[in-house]
């Protein structure tokens, strides 16, 4: 059995900071984490890979410098790296980023599973992972807390509003997977860092995916940013005391004050 | 040993930094720091091949370890001193206590120990220091003596007693300076070993977590197979080979320590109110408490680093550079942790916050691997020495150097710089001349102004350069007007304390002011006040608090 966990390098949004004056991140300083839901997808997949034997690739797309999260998964346990990087990709929105998966992992072959985490908590879409599926005609679950294999069967829970389901898959699917509260990374020790440079790494571009031109980066991309700021402040609440037909009111004084009432 | 890539270095820094934050919080060190006690099962855990195995960066991988290069060793000593500097402490006597066996070990006693030290997680100590010899080792009175079996040399006993031991009461092994009959020499002893004990856990300033113990030894035996390099008389040479090297630990330690600090001060200022704003907006304190300490920590970062860079690159002994190190950033460290205390007011002299036990650790590093005073000496003797050699063009070819540095990147301050240098030539000169070394405390004075010199030469060219290391947290423009800060400094302070020194001490009456070029050194102080108004409001920025 296959498996790919698709990984990403984000700021550490504890850390982000936005240049009010010109609306764009400040970068500097900022220190580049694993995004925390991958780091989870990460861990179940090497948890998968060590009671199934299974062959596990880690995979992440960004510059150069994004190698980090997939040496950070070569060193807790994955057998394969591959980073996707081409100048070509830069700007790219999630379908042309799912679109570029995509074509990679078709490129690595017969592929069972695919885990990625639910969202980035840089953009918060949530539509990479299944995008990917998408481009893959492959089943998938999104929202999945725990996942098992059971000799030919994929069983996952997957959260919902008011509960869970479990859902069984058959392979090949995509799965992506949520962050349970009690979530514990792993980090790797120091011998496991150095060791996973021995490691097979592969950096692939647009060519040799097979990636057509005008689905990647920012021409390919049917989303356009137009500006990033931050949520203006919330101005303070007012808090009323006082028995219930006080506090109507003076909340109907509120409304009327404000205009609130006027039809 | 050439240092490792970058990702890699900054992967084991994530995990070393997601270790401390998830086991040494602030409430579990001042709880330790409050009882004395040494923390052996975090040390353990460190050491731990699954967990960390912070040791194996010492250890060639030939021996199961990482081969990690100084540069690594900076950061990771750098990032520890962040956390705790006891903890600290405790690593780098284990990586202080493997250097006599790999400067001077044969393979065969590598193999072994290494190896040992590798895959058993060891803790190392390293004894050289006894209440007689400290950074003079001459007065060495712990023996080695032979032991004889049939005529032949079999061993030796070790008799005497060493002190302020890091690790002495919790060590696995101890690399041992005794005076043999053929000289002194370094010995491998284990833990258990008859006629040999630990004595108490002394009760320290700072440092609280760093087990320090005395030795003693009486009659202990050591086969000859434990003396480091099979040949006696070696321990001198073989302890003085690696000073460049673990000096700039020792550097790292000054440069963490500082910059924990000063972050907490930083972020504190931005949150407290007084007079209508907030502190960090106030420039009586943060261009009294605040921006010197942070453009003198990163004079010392970059100083730091082309010294890792040197010994990386294959430079064998850089003595005086790991002396001018060790010096700069460890008076700078410990000076930031004092007004970070003084920036917090109240609040920073309670141990609540951890300013308090920062400044208590940080101490040590001014003390520790040769006092700030033995540096100032070595330093000077380091430079006298080229200073003479070079019939005194030392500092003026640095200068002329960094004069051409000021042609094409006019930014860094290179000007002021070249200034400073020019001016440590003169006093150099001019106390040549007036035989004016014979004065131990204005010897001791050149060292620092050496120091001034020297990093600011250092600073200017890397802030120079096309590329940053990835340990600049600052854009261009802000670590260029550090530069700046620190060069305007450095010529102002050489300039000034060398006229006092000179004028202090001569006999006859001169004037320096002309030849040291001191109305340009005043000119040029310029723009000092702006620059700082952008380093206080960029270090606002970096440090945000939340």
């Amino acid at each position: 059995m296959h498996i790919v966990v698709c990984v990403k390098q984000v700021p550490d949004s504890a850390e982000i900071k936005i240049d009010i004056e010109t609306g764009t991140l400040i970068r500097a300083g900022v220190p580049s984490i694993i995004n925390p839901y991958d780091h989870f997808a990460l861990q179940k997949a090497i948890e998968l890979k060590k009671a199934h034997k299974c062959k596990l690739t880690v995979i992440s797309m960004g510059p150069p410098q994004a190698k980090s999260v997939v040496q950070l998964g070569l060193a807790l346990g994955a057998d394969d790296g591959i980073l996707l990087s081409d100048r070509a990709f830069a700007g790219s929105d999630t379908w042309a980023t799912s679109y570029i998966i995509s074509k990679a992992i078709k490129k690595i072959g017969k592929i069972d599973i695919i885990l990625c985490g639910m969202q980035a908590i840089d953009g918060d879409t949530a539509q990479v992972g299944p995008g990917i599926a998408q481009h893959l005609a492959m089943p998938q679950v999104t929202f999945c807390e725990d996942i098992k294999i059971d000799s030919k069967k994929i069983i996952v829970r997957k959260l919902i509003d008011d509960g869970y389901e479990i859902i069984e898959a058959k392979s090949p699917a995509l799965f992506t997977m949520i962050m349970p509260k009690d979530f514990e990374p792993r980090y790797p020790a120091f011998l496991d860092i150095h060791n996973s440079l021995e490691k097979p790494y592969h950096q692939w571009s647009m060519c040799d995916i097979g990636a057509q031109e005008q689905y990647i980066g920012l021409k390919g991309s049917p989303t356009q940013v137009d500006r990033i700021y931050p949520p203006p402040k919330r101005e303070k609440a007012e808090m009323i005391s006082g028995g219930v037909s006080e506090a109507v009111e003076k909340i109907v004084d509120i409304f009327e004050k404000e205009n609130f009432l006027k039809i | 040993m050439p240092s490792m890539d970058t990702i890699s270095r900054e992967l084991m820094l994530d995990s070393l930094r997601n270790y401390a934050k998830k086991n040494l919080f602030h409430e579990f060190l001042r709880e330790k720091d409050a009882n004395n006690e040494f923390p052996a099962e975090i040390l353990k855990e460190m050491y731990d091949q699954s967990i960390l195995g912070v040791h194996l960066l010492l250890i060639p991988k030939e021996y199961g370890g990482i081969s990690g290069g100084t540069f690594d060793v900076y950061r990771v000593c750098e990032i520890l001193a962040r956390i705790d500097l006891g903890i600290a402490t405790g690593v780098f006597a284990t990586f202080l206590g493997t250097d006599p066996l790999s400067v001077g070990g044969t393979d065969e006693q590598k193999e072994k120990w290494m190896t040992r030290i590798a895959k058993e997680n060891l803790l190392v100590a390293y004894a050289a220091t006894e209440a007689d010899a400290g950074s003079d080792l001459v007065n060495l009175r712990t023996r080695a003596e032979h032991v004889l079996k049939n005529g032949k040399l079999i061993g030796y006993k070790l008799t005497g007693n060493k002190q302020w031991i890091s690790n002495g009461g919790v060590a696995d092994v101890y690399s041992v300076l005794a005076m043999a009959p053929g000289g002194s020499s370094w010995f491998m002893v284990e833990k258990g070993t008859e006629g040999f004990s630990p004595n108490k856990h002394e009760d320290k300033h700072g440092i609280r977590l760093s087990n320090t113990a005395g030795l003693s030894f009486d009659n202990a035996y050591i086969p000859k197979e434990n003396l480091i390099g099979g040949v006696e008389g070696q321990g001198l040479t073989q302890a003085q080979a690696v000073f460049g090297y673990t000096r700039v630990m020792v550097a790292a330690f000054g440069l963490g320590a500082g910059w924990e600090a000063l972050e907490v001060a930083i972020k504190y200022s931005q949150q407290r109110i007084q007079g209508g704003g907030p502190l960090s907006d106030k420039q009586g304190y943060t261009h009294k408490l605040i921006v010197p300490n942070a453009v003198n920590l990163e004079a010392a970062r970059a100083y730091i680093e082309e010294i890792s860079e040197r010994l990386d690159g294959g430079e064998k002994g850089l003595q005086t550079e790991g002396a001018i190190a060790k010096y700069a950033a460890t008076e700078s460290g410990n000076k930031t942790a004092e007004d970070a205390i003084q920036a917090l007011g109240g609040y920073g002299y309670t141990k609540d916050f951890s300013v308090e036990k920062i400044k208590r650790d940080a101490k040590i590093t001014c003390i520790y691997e040769g006092t700030n005073e033995v540096m100032e000496m070595t330093i000077f003797r380091g430079r006298w020495q080229e200073h003479l050699k070079t019939r005194g063009r030392y500092y003026i070819d640095m200068a002329d150097s960094l004069q051409s540095l000021h042609l094409e990147s006019p930014e860094v301050g290179a000007d002021l710089a070249a200034l400073a240098a020019r001016a440590l030539a003169v006093i150099m000169e001019e106390c040549r001349a007036q035989r004016l070394t014979r004065h131990q405390h204005i010897t001791f004075k050149l060292g620092k102004l050496i120091s001034l010199a020297e990093l600011a030469f250092i600073f200017a060219k890397r802030a120079a350069a096309v590329e940053y290391t990835e340990t600049i947290k600052f854009d261009r423009n802000v670590w260029q007007a550090m530069s700046r800060v620190y060069a305007k400094n450095a010529a102002l302070q050489i300039a000034a304390e060398g006229i006092a020194l000179i004028l202090g001490a001569a006999e006859k009456d001169i004037d320096l002011a002309e030849a040291l070029n001191f109305n340009t050194i005043q000119a040029l102080q310029k723009g000092l006040i702006s620059d700082m108004d952008l380093i206080a409001s960029k270090l606002k920025d970096t440090f945000k608090a939340k």
